[in-house]
């Protein structure tokens, strides 16, 4: 019983990656909040919270399948910003919502043709793409503005039972992820390819007949997609297109992946801990915002933590 | 298409350095679009912009022969230009601030290389982060306002003029030609180039892998503080966005002119030629009335195009 308590908080001997501990991170600023200030412990600010948190932990989760196959997708930010000048188009929502998906997965099929077919590496495929969609979107919306049809703003700012539609929401893509990853064929080939990849055989899953080309595009598609519906949700918050309110979003979602005990070299890591995770960064912000933090700082902190998450993991290769 | 890249005159095309061919088609482009702009004095000038890129290339090319990458340079050139234009050291000589900025790209060159060396860090995430720690700490101490005045000093020597070439575009040649010295004549070259081919190889043949992987990212930080100073003295103001996205033209730039995670056949003359690349897209594209967007979209396509290039040949040596 302590061996098995030990390992699930160190995360060691596990494919769940270490989770325990930042849960108990979460609990702690939690505590440290509800006896600071008066204003954290209701049900409005919880219910914001986490309302507030919601896209960072439906592109988490999207970045967390690129992970796992021991990828990193750094044109999630340009997608989300993509996302919310495409819906500000004037156009019925009838059109816009299905054309904000189609546009989100040719992005990641971009991204996943270059890494598998043409043999770039992840990390200069994505940037390309971040560069190429933050243009595109600069195009679009060259300064925030316009409207996003009445359907997405009704679909995230209304509540039910005292309790607001994100969070419905966000339990629906938890849900859809869980079934995606641990109820599914292809969630167990990620687990399968990742782990080849991070131990340096990368025709590992191969030679067992998994097809890691195809899944791999996948997972850079179901990347994208998340990240599209992070951007609607955003959209229907600020109501009107922004092309820099992704901006760093590829950045939180990492810091949020790592800080769930997701290993970057692929093969290990989980649903739940991505959710802490972002949930974690999440109550940083609120708590640095309650207590009067200037932005630039919380810039500033947040890549120490992501310095410090990341230079925690070890891992065998060097350099990228 | 395989067949055309097993064709030995093909194999050997895909050999250069993709820059130069780009230089080439750029300067055809300016030449039919605007021929009265192919002067010395002028392209001088806009050759001299792009020396802090150039420079800050040259960082770069090392870190991406031992198959790493630095994206730090952006924090620095502003770390740098905040501490010269800022005030916090009244009354300060030129090379007093020479020595400090130095100093700043070395401590933060050694850190990057130690995460990145010893604690084996992934690169992008170390260096994007020290950016991010940089540039936050940066805005917070100006509080989001651009910092106080350069030293005259500065810009009157960027200002200079040698044979009539800018002093700073013959000081960019000067490096370049010695970085050149450095990789191709020294041991420390020999060891970069063994270690970007096979890390594994070159421990077992005795290479101190890590610590040339340390001193690669020491030497990028080291170089992008001499990026910063030129830079800084370009501009002659402070600053609160300069040089945010000199990082990212580096790498386009880098893996235009050849040298791509390990790999370095574009030497260093290709990366030369990249950031000349960059001097001359911006002019076509401001002749041509493309502005900002554009500019990004041109950017990550020319590095999906050059990462393509190389991939494809990997794929089919």
């Amino acid at each position: 019983m302590h061996r098995s308590l030990f390992n699930i908080l160190s995360g060691r001997n596990t494919r769940q990656g270490l989770w325990g501990l930042p849960l108990l991170v979460a609990l702690l600023i939690s505590l440290w909040l509800t006896v600071e200030t008066t204003q954290f412990a209701t049900a409005e600010n919880l219910f914001n919270l986490v309302a507030q948190a919601m896209p960072l932990i439906i592109a988490a989760i999207g970045q967390l399948v690129v992970v796992l196959i021991g990828g990193l997708d750094l044109s999630v930010g340009s997608v989300i910003s993509f996302t919310t000048a495409v819906l500000a188009l004037d156009q019925p929502a009838i059109v816009l919502i299905p054309a904000v998906f189609v546009l989100a997965a040719l992005i990641g099929l971009i991204n996943g043709l270059a890494i598998t077919r043409f043999n770039v590496h992840p990390i200069i495929a994505t940037l390309s793409t971040q560069y190429i969609v933050l243009g595109i979107t600069r195009i679009l919306r060259p300064v925030s503005g316009g409207t996003v049809p009445e359907i997405v703003i009704a679909a995230v700012s209304g509540s039910f039972l005292g309790i607001p539609y994100p969070v419905f929401w966000g339990i629906m893509v938890i849900l859809a992820a869980w079934k995606l990853l641990y109820g599914s064929r292809y969630g167990l080939h990620l687990f399968a390819i990742g782990g080849g990849i991070a131990s340096g055989a990368e025709s590992a899953a191969r030679n067992f007949g998994v097809s890691d080309r195809r899944n791999i595009i996948l997972a850079y598609v179901i990347c994208s997609c998340f990240a599209a519906v992070a951007g609607v949700f955003l959209a229907g918050r600020i109501v009107s297109g922004d092309p820099n309110v992704g901006l760093l979003f590829e950045l939180d979602t990492v810091t949020a992946v790592a800080l769930g005990g997701t290993q970057l070299s692929g093969g290990i890591g989980s649903l739940h801990g991505t959710v802490i995770g972002a949930l974690v960064m999440a109550l940083l912000a609120n708590g640095m915002n309650l207590a009067n933090v200037s932005p630039f700082v919380q810039t500033a902190i947040k890549g120490g933590i992501l310095l410090a998450v990341v230079g925690l993991q070890s891992r065998k290769k060097m350099g990228l | 298409m395989a067949a055309v890249l097993a064709n030995p005159i093909a194999r050997r095309l895909l050999r250069i350095p993709p820059s130069y061919f780009v230089f080439l088609v750029l300067l055809a482009t300016l030449w039919i679009a605007r021929p009265n702009m192919l002067n010395l004095n002028i392209m001088g000038i806009f050759v001299r912009q792009i020396v802090p890129l150039g420079i800050l290339v040259l960082g770069q090319l090392v870190a991406m022969r031992v198959k790493s990458i630095d994206l730090s340079g952006g924090g620095i050139i502003l770390l740098i230009n905040y501490f010269i234009s800022s005030g916090t050291f009244p009354g300060a000589s030129m090379p007093f601030f020479v020595v400090l900025a130095l100093a700043t790209g070395l401590v933060i060159g050694l850190f990057n290389g130690f995460m990145i060396g010893s604690r084996r860090v992934s690169a992008v995430i170390v260096t994007l982060a020290v950016s991010i720690i940089l540039v936050g700490l940066v805005q917070f101490l100006s509080s989001g306002n651009p910092p106080g005045d350069v030293p005259k000093l500065f810009n009157d020597l960027y200002n200079t003029k040698f044979l009539s070439v800018p002093t700073p575009v013959l000081f960019w040649v000067l490096l370049t030609a010695l970085v050149w010295l450095l990789l191709s004549r020294t041991v420390f070259g020999r060891y970069v180039a063994s270690v970007g081919e096979n890390a594994e190889a070159a421990h077992f043949s005795g290479v101190p892998v890590q610590r040339t992987v340390i001193l690669a990212h020491t030497l990028a930080g080291l170089i992008a503080a001499i990026a910063a100073l030129v830079q800084t003295g370009s501009i002659a103001v402070g600053s609160v966005r300069v040089g945010l996205d000199l990082p990212i033209l580096a790498v386009a730039a880098t893996i235009l002119g050849g040298v791509v995670f390990g790999r370095g056949d574009g030497g260093v003359w290709g990366p030369f030629f990249g950031a000349l690349c960059f001097a001359l897209l911006f002019v076509v594209m401001t002749v041509l009335g493309i502005d900002e967007p554009g500019k990004l979209i041109a950017q990550g396509v020319i590095i999906l195009g050059a990462a393509i290039f190389y991939g494809v040949r990997v794929r089919n040596p």
